[in-house]
């Protein structure tokens, strides 16, 4: 007994001693008062470096432009790269800048004084980048985006003119792309092949991302929800007409995205801007079909917006890790100015990725891509449209988030009606977040 | 915990004079065993675990430090609807894997503790679940399960049964699947220390009862069951913990879905923690689970003592 | 009990019966051996999938209906996935890990077992009952603290760190406890009388009568380090301290399509513990092959 609680003792010591260590990284906000004398280098923290290369495109732009700056990558896990960073963070191991890979846990790092206040890199930014705004908490800038996803609709040409089915013109609203889904998946019939109208992914964000933006009086953090309801309904809707691939199907069976649309089982498909590059590089080295595609809007909730139309995503950005040193932290924050230039914004397009900034000048280097199709909508969709983040930066938006998560899953099985689905999800918001 | 404290004395070393200096030679000769593993083990684990009951009392949030809020966490716990869910849920897991794989993989050792020709290459059959990698594991009982086109469902509709569970997809049949591939996945784990056990039964007991006029079922039940009683119980206390701390293949199969119909406590853990940086409140979770698992390794510990007097 | 029927005829059974029983153990054999095998096909399935897909193009990998046979067979991932990854590397650091792991879990755990089963001394209840418990915490909720520690000790992105992770385990300590348990007191009590110390006892009587509790503990250890993902995950930073199941869960994420190519390293990281597991598997016979009893 007494070995007990002489260990437990040891164990409250050795407690304290760990968790105070972690605070002291909080302590020293430099604010970015040093200066960058001599050769520095900092390190930078991305994932999945040899298919993922804009960080190293970043990288090297930067250095050609700041020879005595070398930003160096390090490889973190694509799929457990907040794990990875939290631990690092907490045992003071982290690099001296990371990317915040999703605005979900934005608030974690921000909240928890892991991020370095950049509103002076912020301020020099010219007004056309994207996303900023998601970074700033009671007006300070902790992130500077570098890339602003959105959601698009994808199309199969080829499909379509086999359907005998017109192709979208810039003004369809969610009834017209329902429509559009089971006329495709009967003309294809007709035509002798047994590809769907639409493919939507299992994931929450298909159905949920889309009400989030459009609905009226959407707010997510105001655990109310009974906007998702038209949404999950056109959604069961087309899964029972049989103009999508069925939840149960697609999970069991482990889909992907891209061997639905690339290998031609659906004629379209509401997919994320990173689909695009993705899409040209599969149909080079013919993992994907060869046909004809393009892009367009997302459906709107009704034409008043196909002016602009509404979308969602989270923008991408890089933040500073305040445990670095003052030469550091500048040196830092001269890369953050760099990557919200249109500099960085070109070189990231030339590879395929959605930049920050979308003016006439970086729509034009990302349509010069080999193999991208070219198209007055396609172009129009690119570079005109209101992107709604994804995520509220809200300490409770990961939970609220996870309870969303469980609904969806549990409406698109069938194992609930959405009307009870949504009901359910509500009760536990109330419950669980008060 | 303190009816445990109490070593005991009743079988020390015989023909030698009880003393302290006795005991105290003991003591330091039984150290000096334990010695090189609990150094490690200590400040590697023990010091780590012990933390985590420290943190079960606090808010806190991976950065910054922990503030303590006294038995807030618990008290949180008892309104948590998700976390009562997840209870159940893995209550209702450890209830259908539990009997399910020790009966499975105690049968299989018996019969694969022969002189059979090819038990090798069956032994290691039966072992090959639980060296496949977990996403294949996955992907493929997803898919024989699949409710339109899996063969299961296929087989079952061929049986005439019209209406066949939606498996993975189905709130109520979700928890059975995930039971059932357990089982498929863990039982040549536990077969290979049945394996060891009934290895370590000497031959001369079987003998005797030969002799005795004893049959094939009666020697099972008084030699070697009562033989086996160590493995049993480490088999036991080993796969009960394991089975309420099941973790990979839920993520991997359902994710905890549909709905919540598969969401257990170390995936809560898991969530509160990683993904909502509630760290105290996943260490009290944490602890309801040390709590649940403790009590009942301490009950079987307490019915394997009675057995062996 | 199936085994019944494999009650081999003793020398001393009189003839007629010897017959009756031998046309009843053939069948019964045969019946045994059909069960058998139709199990072990059923086990096997999601093997031969792995292997099937490693043999496939990537999109034919996932197809309603499922495709059981590759069309056309494609070798060429078994080369493609040395050039494209660091299979060699991964292989290398796992191989290190596993058997260093391994020796060090068996060689501590089966020392102290001996403490904790043969050695009576005040507080050693209570220290086996820490040893359990600590098998009742879910890691995930114990490892950021974990992890800082490690790292003030320096340990965090070194192979070491793993090591210490996984030798120290209360797993090893308590199955060759448990193991010893089963083995009869008079044993030692014997040696006792000869003089031998308890050093002594455990390395010439306890240790060699434990062939089978080692090799099971030498396998499951060698495995459950050779799967693990979590701990390098944590752990592992630099590319070049990367285990298989690292590598592998970055095959995915950065080739998220390529499937038939992470069913080629899935099934080339499984077939060296496979190996093993035929190799070290023959300790199972022993007892059998001395005491010839069955069932």
């Amino acid at each position: 007994m007494k070995r007990t609680i002489m260990m437990s003792a040891a164990a409250v010591a050795a407690a304290t001693l760990v968790l105070a260590g972690c605070s002291s990284g909080t302590d020293n906000d430099s604010g970015g008062g040093g200066e960058v004398t001599g050769e520095v280098t900092i390190t930078l923290a991305g994932w999945s470096l040899t298919t993922t290369p804009e960080f190293q495109v970043l990288a090297d732009a930067f250095h050609e432009e700041n020879p005595n700056i070398t930003v160096e990558v390090l490889e973190y896990d694509a799929t457990e790269y907040d794990t990875q960073m939290i631990a690092d963070l907490a045992a003071g191991t982290a690099p001296d800048m990371y990317v915040l890979k999703n605005l979900k846990n934005f608030v974690t790092y921000q909240d928890g004084g892991q991020l370095l206040d950049v509103s002076s890199v912020a301020a020099e930014l010219g007004d056309d980048v994207n996303g900023v705004d998601a970074y700033t908490v009671d007006d300070v800038t902790y992130a500077i985006p570098y890339r602003q996803d959105a959601w698009y609709l994808y199309y199969n040409q080829d499909l379509f003119d086999a359907a005998g089915v017109a192709q979208p013109d810039g003004s369809w609203t969610w009834d017209d792309y329902a429509t559009a889904a089971e006329a495709l998946t009967a003309g294809l019939s007709a035509a002798g092949s047994d590809a769907k109208g639409t493919y939507q992914h299992g994931w929450q964000s298909v159905v949920q991302g889309f009400a989030n933006a459009q609905a009226d009086g959407a707010d997510l953090l105001s655990g109310d929800w009974e906007y998702l309801m038209p949404y999950y309904e056109r959604a069961v809707a087309l899964q029972d007409a049989g103009a999508q691939v069925d939840f149960g199907t697609l999970t069991t069976n482990s889909l992907t995205y891209q061997s639905q649309f690339g290998t031609q089982q659906a004629a379209m498909m509401p997919m994320g801007s990173w689909y695009v590059a993705t899409l040209l590089a599969q149909q080079a080295s013919g993992e994907a079909d060869a046909f004809n595609w393009a892009f367009a809007p997302a459906p709107q909730l009704d034409d008043s917006t196909t002016g602009e139309p509404v979308t969602f995503a989270d923008p991408t950005g890089i933040g500073i890790n305040p445990a670095v040193s003052d030469e550091v932290a500048a040196a830092s924050m001269e890369f953050l100015t760099f990557v919200g230039s249109e500099a960085a914004a070109s070189a990231l397009a030339e590879i395929g990725i959605t930049p920050a900034i979308t003016n006439d000048a970086v729509t034009e280097t990302f349509f010069g891509i080999e193999g991208i199709p070219t198209d007055e909508l396609s172009q129009f969709t690119f570079s005109t449209h209101d992107v709604r983040p994804e995520n509220p930066v809200d300490l409770n938006t990961v939970a609220l988030q996870n309870i969303l998560g469980d609904a969806h899953t549990a409406i698109m099985s069938g194992s609930v009606s959405p009307a009870d689905g949504i009901a359910e999800a509500m009760d536990r918001a109330a419950s669980e977040i008060g | 915990m303190a009816t445990t404290v109490a070593p005991a004395p009743t079988r020390a070393p015989r023909q030698r004079p009880p003393g302290s200096r006795l005991k105290l030679r003991n003591t330091f000769i039984g150290w000096t065993f334990i010695l090189p593993n609990f150094i490690g083990f200590a400040v590697l684990t023990l010091v780590p675990v012990l933390i985590l009951f420290y943190l079960a009392f606090t808010s806190w949030n991976v950065f910054g430090a922990a503030e303590w809020v006294g038995l807030e966490n618990f008290q949180d716990l008892i309104t948590d609807r998700t976390f009562h869910t997840a209870l159940r849920n893995t209550g209702y897991y450890a209830l259908m894997h539990i009997p399910l794989t020790l009966a499975v993989s105690l049968g299989l050792a018996l019969l694969l503790n022969t002189k059979l020709r090819g038990v090798a290459f069956f032994r290691t059959v039966a072992f090959f679940p639980y060296i496949t990698s977990i996403v294949a594991i996955a992907v493929v009982w997803n898919m024989l399960f699949s409710p339109e086109t899996g063969p299961v469902n296929q087989f079952l509709m061929a049986l005439g049964i019209d209406n066949p569970p939606g498996w993975t997809t189905s709130t109520t049949w979700a928890m059975p699947a995930v039971a059932l591939v357990s089982t498929w996945r863990d039982m040549g784990y536990y077969m290979l220390l049945f394996l060891a056990g009934l290895q370590a039964i000497p031959g001369e007991l079987y003998e005797a009862a030969r002799v005795d006029g004893a049959n094939k079922i009666q020697r099972f039940w008084n030699v070697t069951v009562p033989s086996l009683r160590p493995t049993t119980f480490f088999v036991t206390v080993m796969l009960t913990i394991a089975s309420f701390k099941i973790f990979d293949l839920i993520l991997v199969m359902t994710d905890g879905g549909p709905g919540t119909a598969t969401l257990v406590l170390s995936q809560y853990i898991y969530r509160k923690g990683f993904e909502e940086q509630q760290f105290g409140y996943a260490s009290a979770v944490a602890i309801v689970l040390f709590v649940i698992c403790i009590t009942v390794t301490v009950f079987q510990f307490l019915i394997n003592k009675r057995r062996d007097r | 009990m199936a085994t019944l029927t494999l009650d081999r005829p003793q020398a001393a059974t009189p003839r007629p019966e010897r017959d009756a029983r031998r046309r009843r153990s053939v069948l019964g054999t045969i019946v045994l051996y059909v069960v058998l095998i139709a199990a072990a096909a059923v086990i096997m399935l999601p093997f031969f999938w792995m292997v099937t897909s490693s043999l496939k193009t990537n999109n034919q990998v996932f197809t309603v209906p499922i495709q059981w046979f590759p069309d056309p067979v494609v070798w060429s991932n078994y080369v493609d996935i040395w050039a494209k990854s660091d299979m060699s590397t991964w292989l290398r650091n796992t191989l290190i890990l596993s058997v260093t792991v391994t020796f060090l879990q068996v060689f501590t755990g089966s020392f102290a077992a001996y403490g904790f089963s043969k050695m009576r001394f005040p507080g050693r209840d209570v220290l086996f009952l820490a040893y359990i418990g600590t098998i009742a915490v879910p890691w995930q909720a114990y490892m950021i603290p974990q992890f800082i520690l490690m790292s003030r000790f320096g340990l965090s992105n070194t192979l070491w760190a793993i090591i210490a992770l996984q030798a120290f385990g209360a797993f090893g300590v308590f199955l060759m406890k448990q193991y010893y348990d089963s083995i009869p007191e008079e044993l030692s009590e014997a040696a006792r009388i000869d003089g031998l110390s308890e050093y002594s006892i455990w390395r010439r009587i306890v240790l060699p009568l434990s062939g089978p509790a080692v090799a099971t503990l030498t396998l499951l250890t060698f495995v459950n380090t050779w799967n693990d993902y979590l701990g390098p995950l944590i752990y592992l930073r630099d590319r070049d301290l990367w285990t298989i199941q690292i590598g592998l869960k970055t095959f995915v994420s950065q080739y998220n399509a390529e499937y038939a190519l992470i069913m080629t390293g899935s099934v080339l990281s499984v077939l060296p513990i496979a190996i093993i597991f035929m190799l070290g598997q023959r300790y199972f016979v022993q007892g059998i092959a001395t005491a010839g009893l069955k069932g």
